[in-house]
């Protein structure tokens, strides 16, 4: 073979194996992998309005799952998103609207009138924080059980085994993140730190500078 | 010596860009998921019986929801798979596309075979009760609701018009947009079949 073929053969595969490595290793680009589609549904919220999944198409979604009655950790997930929502400015969102979903997995005591009373009594910013639930208890737990895969059931004195959950839907109805068993409040930084990453793939989705963020996905770069 | 230097960096460039054209990742016209769990599994009945998504393993699967009194976008996505079938040629063995029916009351298992069969001889069309469609759209992100239409369709129904992928191991792999071509939709399953 000509020996200058075989000059940029060799350069060719030296760049691409190089690159491939360098890419892996070094990960330039950070992003959240696309887990699963969140589950589509139908709600009724605290002013017994329909919400619907459609609905929180083109923004984040950042959903709970709790009920009015709960004690502590339901406490702790709702300090953590009033953390979020005071702190969202610390994020570069490019104007990207981020709302916040508190499913209850209570309906039978959970009815708008009662949802109403939580989010003023813990204070929530209700434009763009809603509690609610359905009262078709097979839909709610094809939703928050297999959708979201959160486990909820209800014991004999009335209160439920409840997973502590967040769960961070991007504009596509696409599951991002989840975030399970933390109750802690600093969970926020970490939940911030993912909307800006998000924010900055849709930012860059175009173009050339989208291969470079499949490419990312491809590898698996995925943002701690 | 200059001359071969300068030969020797042309012959790199060139086979730089010739590697980044041949060795180019495949670009999805649709979003990739990276599922780490199958996708859900359901049973639904068609016209020769009962069809269960598992029993497809090691084809592709398309899944569509929508009905057969679908004034436009199921019969323009419909048509644009089969072109894409046809496209593909004989690998279009290897693919399977399933509709989902959202309106129980109307759709029985012998006309959505019908109304599939004009897009497709390969496809299939299945029905359920309300519940149970209810529980397989949700869990595949399909939001659907009644809507008055005129004196001849009754009623309309609005539904999420996205085309699911999923892979020859039962995870979903590909979500195409309302709007996709034949042309892409053949590209990348022509991509997921090689691989």
């Amino acid at each position: 073979m000509n020996k200058y073929l075989l000059n940029g053969l060799y350069g060719l595969l030296g760049f691409i194996v190089i690159s491939a490595f360098a890419f892996k290793v070094f990960q330039p680009i950070k992003v959240l992998p696309r887990i699963q589609i969140a589950p589509a549904f139908q709600l009724t919220d605290q002013d017994n309005e329909t919400l619907i999944s459609e609905d929180l198409r083109g923004q984040f979604t950042l959903y709970t799952f709790t009920y009015t009655n709960c004690p502590a950790p339901c406490y702790n997930l709702n300090e953590t998103i009033k953390e979020v929502q005071s702190r969202l400015d610390e994020v570069q969102l490019e104007g990207i609207p981020v709302a916040f979903v508190s499913i209850s997995v209570d309906p039978t005591r959970d009815t708008p009138e009662a949802l109403g009373a939580y989010a003023e009594a813990i204070g929530a910013d209700t434009d763009v924080w809603t509690f609610a639930t359905t009262e078709n208890q097979s839909m709610l737990k094809t939703i928050v059980g297999t959708g979201f895969e959160t486990y909820y059931e209800k014991k004999d004195d009335g209160s439920f085994a409840l997973d502590p959950t967040f769960v961070l839907v991007d504009g596509w109805g696409i599951i991002r993140a989840e975030y399970r068993y933390t109750t802690e409040v600093s969970s926020a930084d970490r939940i911030l730190r993912h909307l800006g990453v998000l924010a900055e793939e849709v930012r860059n989705s175009k173009g050339t500078t989208k291969l470079a963020y499949e490419a990312a996905h491809l590898f698996l770069c995925y943002a701690p | 010596m200059k001359i071969k230097v300068i030969i020797s960096i042309a012959a790199v460039i060139a086979g730089l860009a010739a590697g980044f054209y041949f060795f180019r990742p495949h670009t999805f016209h649709g979003t990739v998921i990276q599922s780490p769990e199958p996708s859900y599994d359901f049973t639904l009945t068609g016209a020769n019986g009962d069809v269960s998504l598992s029993d497809f393993r090691g084809k592709l699967v398309l899944i569509y929801f929508g009905y057969t009194f679908c004034p436009d976008i199921c019969p323009a996505t419909l048509a644009n798979v089969g072109q894409a079938l046809n496209q593909i040629g004989a690998k279009a063995e290897d693919v399977q596309l399933i509709m989902v029916s959202l309106d129980p009351e109307r759709d029985t298992p012998e006309k959505l075979a019908e109304f599939v069969g004009h897009f497709h001889p390969s496809f299939i069309g299945i029905t359920g009760t309300k519940e149970e469609i209810d529980t397989v759209a949700s869990l595949y992100g399909i939001f659907y609701q009644v809507n008055q239409g005129s004196d001849a369709t009754k009623y309309l129904i609005d539904h999420t018009a996205t085309l699911l992928v999923i892979d020859r191991e039962g995870y979903l792999k590909l979500v195409f947009p309302f709007g996709v071509t034949a042309q892409e939709i053949a590209d990348d399953l022509k991509y997921m079949i090689r691989q």
